[in-house]
């Protein structure tokens, strides 16, 4: 079985995802039920995508690099890990020996956790199957085994449902979204600290009454939205930083500008370029949808969706707005952080968004549960830095020669990501194990205690109101 | 001749769900004579962007004061309601 899998992973090494990842996204298509054209249309968009977003990619990378090495001539900061943003993290985790195989398994999951009756999602999200390959990857760069690499992608999987599942009643009360659930790993990590800090926050006299409008905010800091406008205004400081002692005020200038142009592009194309693989796997998303549902009987069940459906929440928005500029000073003040934020700072939504039912959608409490979910995610992304660069080169990705390491917030940052490699770093095998033990723990104590469960992720009373929305 | 509309989608990324609503959409709205311009964007970005669109068709919640149409929907993500929708996207499109 190594045998096989190692030579399985040679041959991925040499071929590259832009060539392998469309003959098997076809083939899976066709195995899925999708028709042959159709399938064949979309294999061959997969691929046209890998060869965009490593453009911008290099593009992105080329510029920050070198202002990067320009920062540390000039002011002595080392800032040169570069947050690539989850697009890049994404087709690296697709373009990945683990991203190969994660369709199939995260549907086998799921059909058998659904069978055994210990999940009631059908997660139909398979653009999000990513985030299982992208730790996977991380695993498998870590370890050099493809074979720990897919145990962890099948684990993760487990683990979003598990987390989709816990948060369905909250996720649908607060957002009015009835029929649904979120097995989205990287908007779901949070819960566990947004608990223990409300309950933090409740008990503190004073901060524990503090509240802010929505309103206000949105208009005031609205520009931090709009990805090509905050694009530009970093490129800018940047540059700046970069380039203020680079030679006459024309060359000063022009560098400048050009930094800020080019970083606004890159922050504009990235997306566009991920929007053509998600174009590319819509049509065994729609098979795979079918494939599970002819497959999971007659049973209501919830409908697992991408998070991106709850950041348009006015709380959600507002507390990730301010949690943009927060970021950025982070990214400068935290002691031994090697990390310059970029991409990333345009889906902050997602990190802060399952919080709002537990804290009420109170923007205060989600801004503080974010800026230590944050805090504690620089860590994880310089210690998770070197494998996620390792990943991104074992996927093909073109690292540029000015030498920096690559991480994204989502997933870089994720603690989840952290525990998994520090338990199969420390423990190998039995670190596995040890992953499987808890998860297996985690829904046995959730099917045990279920209301309990339910509420701490926020959940009020099971009230009609929602069932007759269903009816 | 069909009739030619500009319909902006919406979502978290402006990339995700958006482009698979956006697909069905334009499509289904093809073979009920409409030709849709399709434009996708952010839910933050929906305000700067609603230059002589018709309709906004959004997966998740959006501003209540924008002054054009919103349908806000998740019938094309979970199967559920799909035809009902449709009906109502086309009905707002023709009146």
């Amino acid at each position: 079985m190594d045998a096989f899998l190692s030579g399985l992973k040679a041959i991925v090494d040499t071929l590259g995802a832009t060539v392998l990842l469309p003959v098997v996204i076809f083939i899976i298509a066709l195995i899925l039920g999708a028709r042959a054209g159709k399938a064949f249309r979309a294999a061959v968009t997969i691929g046209v995508a890998f060869i965009g977003i490593n453009l911008v990619l290099g593009l992105m990378l080329g510029t920050i690099g070198d202002s990067a090495q320009a920062i540390v001539r000039n002011t002595g900061i080392q800032r040169d890990i570069v947050d690539v943003g989850w697009p890049s993290a994404a087709a690296i985790a697709f373009g990945s020996s683990v991203g190969l195989w994660v369709i199939p398994i995260a549907i086998v999951v799921n059909i058998a956790l659904l069978m055994a009756r210990l999940t009631r999602t059908l997660n139909v999200d398979v653009w999000n199957f990513w985030h299982f390959a992208f730790i996977g990857s991380l695993a498998t760069a870590a370890t050099g085994s493809l074979g720990y690499g897919l145990v962890i992608a099948a684990l993760m999987a487990a683990l979003a449902l598990l987390f989709a599942d816990w948060s369905a009643r909250a996720v649908q009360q607060f957002y009015g979204v009835p029929g649904v659930s979120v097995p989205h790993l990287a908007s779901a990590q949070i819960l566990p600290i947004a608990i223990v800090v409300n309950w933090v926050i409740d008990r503190i006299p004073g901060i524990n009454k503090i509240d802010l409008s929505t309103e206000t905010i949105e208009r005031r800091l609205g520009v931090f939205g709009e990805p090509v406008v905050l694009g530009l205004i970093i490129g800018l400081v940047i540059g700046v930083i970069a380039y203020y002692n680079a030679g006459d005020a024309s060359t000063v200038i022009s560098k400048v500008l050009q930094t800020g142009m080019t970083l606004a592009a890159a922050m504009l194309l990235l997306p566009r370029m991920v929007k053509i693989l998600m174009e590319g796997l819509l049509p065994v998303s729609e098979a795979a949808h079918e494939f599970v549902r002819k497959r999971a009987g007659d049973r209501e069940l919830l409908v697992g969706l991408d998070s991106a459906i709850l950041i348009g929440h006015p709380a959600a928005i507002s507390s990730s707005l301010i949690l943009v500029p927060i970021a950025i000073l982070l990214s400068i003040i935290l002691p031994g952080n090697r990390v310059i934020l970029f991409a990333d700072l345009a889906v902050i939504p997602f990190i802060v968004a399952m919080t709002a039912p537990v804290l009420r959608g109170n923007v205060f409490r989600m801004v503080v549960v974010g800026t230590i979910t944050l805090a504690a995610g620089f860590y994880v992304a310089n210690a998770l830095a070197p494998l996620f660069t390792s990943a991104a080169v074992a996927s093909g990705f073109t690292m540029p020669a000015n030498a920096v390491q690559i991480t994204s917030v989502v997933d870089g940052f994720l603690w989840i990501s952290y525990v998994v490699i520090a338990a199969i770093q420390n423990l190998a095998v039995f670190g596995l194990i040890l992953l499987a033990a808890i998860i297996a723990l985690c829904f046995w104590l959730y099917r045990r205690n279920t209301d309990a469960w339910e509420r701490a992720a926020g959940a009020g009373e099971p009230v009609e109101a929602s069932q007759t929305q269903e009816a | 001749m069909a009739l030619q509309k500009n319909v902006l989608f919406a979502c978290g990324t402006g990339i995700a769900t958006s482009t698979l609503v956006s697909h069905a959409v334009t499509e289904a709205m093809k073979e009920r004579g409409i030709n849709i311009n399709s434009t996708q964007c952010k839910a933050t970005e929906v305000r700067s962007m609603l230059n002589g669109v018709d309709l906004v068709v959004s997966t998740t919640q959006l501003p209540t004061d924008l002054g054009v149409p919103v349908i806000t929907t998740l019938a094309f993500l979970t199967g559920v309601g799909k035809a009902d929708v449709l009906d109502k996207i086309e009905a707002t499109l023709r009146g």
